[in-house]
């Protein structure tokens, strides 16, 4: 009787611990289909719903949040989906959140992903419709894939022949086994440096040039900050164009003259032309030259015979004497 | 040749018959009263407890090794995080209770049998017929009824303890928390693979009970007679198992449960 007690709650045990485990079992997938707890309807409207079916899952931001209730054809073009979402999303999904249909994974299950919009807006209530983000299918992937495939082709049978012409040419293996080139790039290089740090420093001492005169320094700076400056500067402009046109006048009446002159050469008048043409008055005014030259050599000895007369001896070593104090003054 | 084929299809559709009736007899018989309450109860005990150390060895090593052998595979399609998920699919739904009911044939089924045959042929049946007991409500009913209300539960266990294993043959070649396991299993199964393989288990125990007792009851021939039934019990037992099966992904499937 006892061991049939004792067997009675074995086998209590073990039913208990079978039901136990299909009640788990039973909760766990309730549970991930919102079957249990308070939910609330969220809606999305899209022209294409990729085999989304009834029991997929919904996220927001990855996080499980609902399962598809169901899908309804509302006309030829427009298919809605209704989503059964926790309500403790309703705290947190906002009317502005994008919807877009997904997969688990490349290969898994259809999913509808909730996405927050980065600008604000009101939560979503109940049944409200959400707006919707094409995501691009597995279809439109392999088509960009293949599109790129036969680019990625093109390209690599452009770079065959290039590198089949790279390995035929002769001239190019000739530069490349040439020992000098790389010394002369070398030296290119470093030449560029210093033509680098050339320009670097023309470009400083611009600057501070710049600045300079930003700051009125310097004619060109006081002439652009300083308007007493820039005057005068004005002014002294104004009198060089006056000198330069009194420049102007002069030269025309010296024109003027000088025609006059030629004028007179070639009619064979006036004294510019006797000078000129007439050799006996060339040859009396190179007499009259010499005498004067005469004249003041003797004038010369005479005033140096003055200077040693005993009468005006003083007179010029007081003459001497002051052009020396003034001298060293 | 068509003679011999002609009698084998004869003695089949007898012997279907027969099962037949035997199981409208059980329908018949099985809500009247007197209830053998403490003899269904150790039948409970004797085939449902006492087949939990064979049920869960088996079911264990199911798991470890149906991961092990599965994961080169999901390994080459670059799936192998799938692996809890789709062997918590493959047993809930299909391998477990198969499994485990074919497993409870080849031990119920041919206790059954052997147990009722040795009472036929030592015509103990006859006795209790004597002494006014009803031996089909109390040899037969009880044994059905225990083994139709402990199949599913064995399944039950033998489900929970074949994914143990499979999560130690995850965590042979991988690094997958406990949590992480059951989480990926739970987020991975349906209403649909859970309900229809555990109603279908209802149906093999009651194939293995029907069967195992009608193969003991009408055991003759003596010992040998023994032997025979309870060996034919886990054969027909076995093959019902798998029609039964059958049927049941023909009926989900019409029902869109698949």
């Amino acid at each position: 009787m006892e061991n049939r007690a004792i067997n009675n709650i074995k086998l209590g045990v073990f039913v208990s611990g079978g039901l136990l485990f299909l009640v788990v079992l039973l909760y766990m997938i309730g549970a991930n289909r919102s079957l249990f707890g308070a939910t609330y309807i969220l809606k999305a409207r899209f022209e294409n719903v990729q085999g989304l079916v009834s029991g997929n899952n919904v996220r927001f931001s990855g996080i499980q949040a609902g399962t598809v209730k169901n899908i309804q054809i509302l006309n030829d073009t427009v298919i809605e989906v209704v989503m059964v979402v926790d309500k403790k999303m309703q705290a947190i999904i906002r009317s502005n959140a994008l919807v877009s249909i997904g997969t688990d994974g490349l290969v898994g299950n259809k999913v509808v992903n909730i996405v927050p919009s980065k600008v604000s807006a009101a939560l979503a209530k109940e049944g409200a419709i959400l707006l919707v983000k094409r995501a691009v299918s597995p279809d439109e992937m392999l088509q960009t894939l293949y599109t790129t495939n036969n680019d990625i082709a093109v390209i690599a049978a452009n770079l065959k022949m290039t590198v089949q012409r790279i390995n035929s040419s002769t001239a190019i293996w000739t530069l490349l086994s040439d020992p000098y080139i790389p010394k002369d790039i070398k030296l290119s290089i470093a030449k560029i440096h210093e033509a680098t740090s050339k320009a670097a420093s023309i470009t400083n001492n611009l600057d501070k040039m710049i600045d300079e005169v930003k700051n009125g320094k310097g004619l060109l700076g006081k002439l652009m900050t300083n308007d007493t400056v820039a005057n005068k500067f004005g002014n002294i402009v104004l009198k060089i164009n006056s000198v330069g046109e009194q420049v102007d006048a002069l030269a025309g009446e010296i024109r003027g003259l000088v025609n006059h002159f030629n004028q007179d050469v070639k009619a064979g008048k006036g004294p510019f032309n006797s000078l000129l043409r007439d050799s006996l008055l060339s040859m009396k005014l190179s007499n009259s030259l010499d005498n004067i030259q005469q004249g003041t050599e003797g004038f010369n000895q005479n005033m140096a015979a003055i200077k040693h007369s005993f009468l005006l001896r003083g007179y010029f070593k007081k003459m001497r004497k002051r052009a020396q104090k003034n001298i060293d003054k | 040749m068509v003679t011999s084929y002609s009698s084998s299809l004869k003695i089949f559709l007898r012997e279907a018959g027969d099962i037949a009736r035997f199981t409208r007899r059980f329908f018949s018989q099985w809500f009247r009263p007197r209830y053998e309450i403490a003899e269904l109860l150790r039948q409970c005990f004797v085939i449902g407890y006492q087949s939990l150390p064979l049920v869960g060895l088996t079911a264990f090593i199911l798991g470890l090794v149906l991961t092990i052998q599965l994961r080169p595979s999901m390994e080459d399609y670059g799936v192998a995080a799938q692996l809890p998920a789709i062997v918590g699919i493959a047993i809930i739904r299909e391998i477990g209770p198969v499994i485990v009911a074919l497993i409870f044939a080849g031990k119920i089924g041919s206790s059954i049998g052997a147990e009722l045959g040795s009472m036929k042929v030592t015509e103990q049946i006859d006795a209790m017929e004597v002494s006014g007991t009803n031996p089909f409500k109390y040899l037969v009913v009880t044994r059905v009824l225990a083994a139709t209300l402990m199949l599913p539960i064995l399944v039950l266990l033998g489900d929970c303890v074949s994914l143990y294993g499979s999560w130690i043959g995850v965590n042979i070649r991988g690094n997958t928390s406990f949590y992480l396991f059951w989480t990926q299993v739970f987020n991975n199964i349906t209403f649909s693979d859970v309900l229809p393989a555990f109603i279908k288990s209802y149906f093999f125990g009651f194939a293995v009970g029907v069967i195992g007792s009608y193969k003991g009851f009408k055991s003759n021939k003596g010992t040998e007679g023994v032997g025979r039934s309870a060996n034919s019990a886990v054969v027909v037992s076995s093959v019902v198992i798998f029609i039964i099966d059958l049927l049941a992904v023909q009926v989900t499937d019409v029902l869109g449960l698949n």
